[in-house]
């Protein structure tokens, strides 16, 4: 976790790019932090937020986070894809939300859960920062025993780290159009909901969009996601993260289980890491330049003759009006 | 008779638990099958019986990730006892060759004269060393009996690690293991802490005993607990079971963590490969 706190401080020295904002504290006080991805502009723009490692033992979700925010700095000037997308878009990345947990996992159990926070006078520790939003909260695929490894909070929101996400998610929500929740394993994209199995309003675009970067991904190296909402094809779940985003307003909200299947599972080889980055970073982008061709349509590197016609006539415009 | 969505949970969980039955009746730590997806599935509820599922699906090898054919499998699962499972697969690979592959690991398994004992299979961050590929392979075949029989048509589970391992050295020419291993559960993603013993005859039989912790978040929160003390609760509530062997093993369970791990040498070039 020292690396990655170094990591942070120094892409936020050598990037114009990127900024390191402070997010909240976690259970035994240590600070998180989020970069920000964000281009110079006046233009009142977008965002599309990322979170990876809520759960401390999925370790290829932080690893992600990492080289998609790598990528997108190494690429930026050269790619026209992302060039374009950020210009209406700021990525806002966490890279790890559970840090307590993350750090126990490479300390004293590799197979840890959950969060920190001790309950019943320390006898058991861990809430699943993943049953603690307030979506349903504690209504399905939750225990309240303490002990086990779902156990959703004394309420929702009760750990600190849940309301660091929710109090910068609920200042921004009008901008955010996209949450993205990076897990492992599975290979799967999941789609709200994991508490109901009535499907959201945007279901449609949801899944078309899911399976277009299902797509995506296959094309790298053959590996094959399945899509889905989560209450059917993984399981019913409540107070998720994802969850919460969509039922706050957060149009496009997506679960990300990265590989593998089981054979492996959380303790997935180092040959394994990157290509599992480069097959992902293709289905993240191909969700953010969804996004951003819907809200931002036409986009400014495609000058048609009639934008540019409509630009010129404004620029006369306001040279008339403005003297 | 009702056709369901071929992504949906309760299609790959059935699919896995006929993998389980394969590759534990399978016998053949070399043919090891996983899921790759699930083509067709339906299912029907059977009067006081339970449910039982059709499905046709694609595998592929459990080490490699090589595409190894379709399968097609019934699944039922009894209100009273373990899902009975009946499967067929198409073999893509040649089946001679994983029979060689398989004799090779038997012979390699039995002629150790210093028995193998390891430590974390696959270790933190995901490896194996070659060495012990086959000894993780058995482990995988071994347990596939322990999670077919916890399977359920709505708890499914993976072999996350094997904790500890050590081998037996056996007059009869049969090769035997002594495993703790971890389940992965879900959906209550709790970590089963399950001890193992498995048996491979000369005639490629593979039999697994096992006794798992029932209340296994007493045991699990340390994924860095070691063996002893885990022996030590199993020993607790597996009285029975163990009473069955011999009592040499079971004098030793307490001891397995503190034996270094042994010098290995593969005696020929293995199949086994790392996906990529």
């Amino acid at each position: 976790m020292e690396e990655i706190y170094t990591w942070m401080a120094h892409i936020q020295n050598n990037s114009e790019l990127v900024t390191q904002h402070y997010l909240g504290k976690t259970v035994e006080n240590r600070t998180i932090y989020y970069l920000q991805i964000s281009q110079p502009s006046d233009k009142n723009k977008k965002i599309i937020w990322m979170d990876c490692g809520i759960h401390a033992r999925e370790w290829i979700a932080p690893a992600f986070c990492q080289w998609f925010v790598k990528e997108i700095l190494q690429n930026y000037e050269t790619d026209p894809k992302i060039r374009k997308f950020l210009q209406n878009l700021d990525l806002y990345i966490l890279p790890v939300l559970n840090i307590d947990g993350y750090i126990y996992s490479w300390d004293t159990a590799r197979l840890w859960r959950k969060n920190r926070s001790p309950h019943m006078n320390g006898t058991c520790y861990g809430t699943d920062l993943n049953r603690n939003f307030n979506s349903s909260w504690g209504t399905v695929g939750v225990s309240y025993n303490c002990s086990s490894e779902i156990f959703c909070g004394s309420g929702p929101e009760s750990e600190p780290e849940t309301r660091a996400v929710v109090q910068l998610i609920e200042s921004k929500k009008n901008d955010i159009l996209c949450f993205l929740t990076i897990h492992s394993y599975g290979q799967y994209i999941l789609t709200p909901y994991g508490s109901t199995n009535t499907p959201p309003s945007n279901n449609e675009e949801l899944m078309h969009v899911a399976q277009t970067a299902a797509a995506a991904l296959m094309e790298k190296y053959g590996t094959i996601y399945e899509v889905g909402s989560t209450s059917l094809i993984l399981y019913s779940n409540s107070g998720s993260s994802r969850d919460w985003a969509h039922m706050i307003g957060i149009p496009f909200s997506y679960t990300f289980e990265l590989r593998d299947k089981g054979t492996y599972g959380f303790v997935l080889p180092d040959d394994q890491i990157q290509p599992t980055c480069e097959e992902t970073m293709l289905a993240v982008t191909t969700i953010i330049d969804y996004v951003d061709q819907k809200y931002f349509p036409g986009g400014a590197m495609i000058l048609t003759s009639g934008s540019l016609g409509l630009s010129l006539c404004l620029t006369a415009v306001l040279t008339l009006i403005v003297p | 008779m009702f056709a369901l969505n071929p992504n949906s949970r309760q299609a790959s969980r059935a699919a896995w638990v006929a993998l389980h039955y394969s590759n534990y009746h399978g016998a053949s730590p070399s043919g090891l099958r996983a899921l790759r997806h699930v083509m067709k599935v339906s299912a029907k509820m059977i009067a006081d019986v339970g449910v039982k599922y059709y499905l046709q699906f694609a595998t592929e090898d459990y080490i490699s990730g090589q595409e190894t054919g379709n399968c097609f499998a019934t699944v039922l699962y009894q209100k009273k006892s373990k899902p009975e499972v009946n499967i067929k697969c198409a073999r893509t690979q040649d089946q001679k060759q994983i029979q060689e592959e398989d004799r090779r690991v038997f012979q390699y398994l039995r002629h150790q004269t210093k028995p193998i004992t390891a430590n974390k299979i696959p270790d933190s961050h995901g490896n194996i060393e070659h060495a012990l590929l086959p000894v993780w392979a058995l482990a995988v075949a071994g347990s596939s009996h322990i999670m077919l029989d916890k399977s359920k048509e709505n708890v499914g589970y993976f072999l996350a690690q094997i904790r500890t391992a050590k081998q037996w050295i056996r007059k009869d020419g049969a090769v035997e293991f002594e495993y703790t291993i971890l389940l992965h559960k879900t959906p209550t993603q709790e970590m089963d802490l399950c001890y193992m013993n498995v048996l491979w005859s000369l005639h490629q039989v593979l039999t697994a005993k096992y006794i798992c912790a029932s209340e296994s978040h007493q045991l699990d929160d340390g994924s860095g607990q070691e063996f002893g003390s885990a022996a030590e609760t199993l020993h607790k509530k597996g009285g029975n079971f163990l009473q069955g062997l011999s009592a040499s093993h079971t004098r030793s369970m307490g001891k397995l963590c503190a034996q270094p791990e042994a010098a290995i040498t593969f005696p020929s070039k293995p199949r086994y490969s790392k996906r990529e």
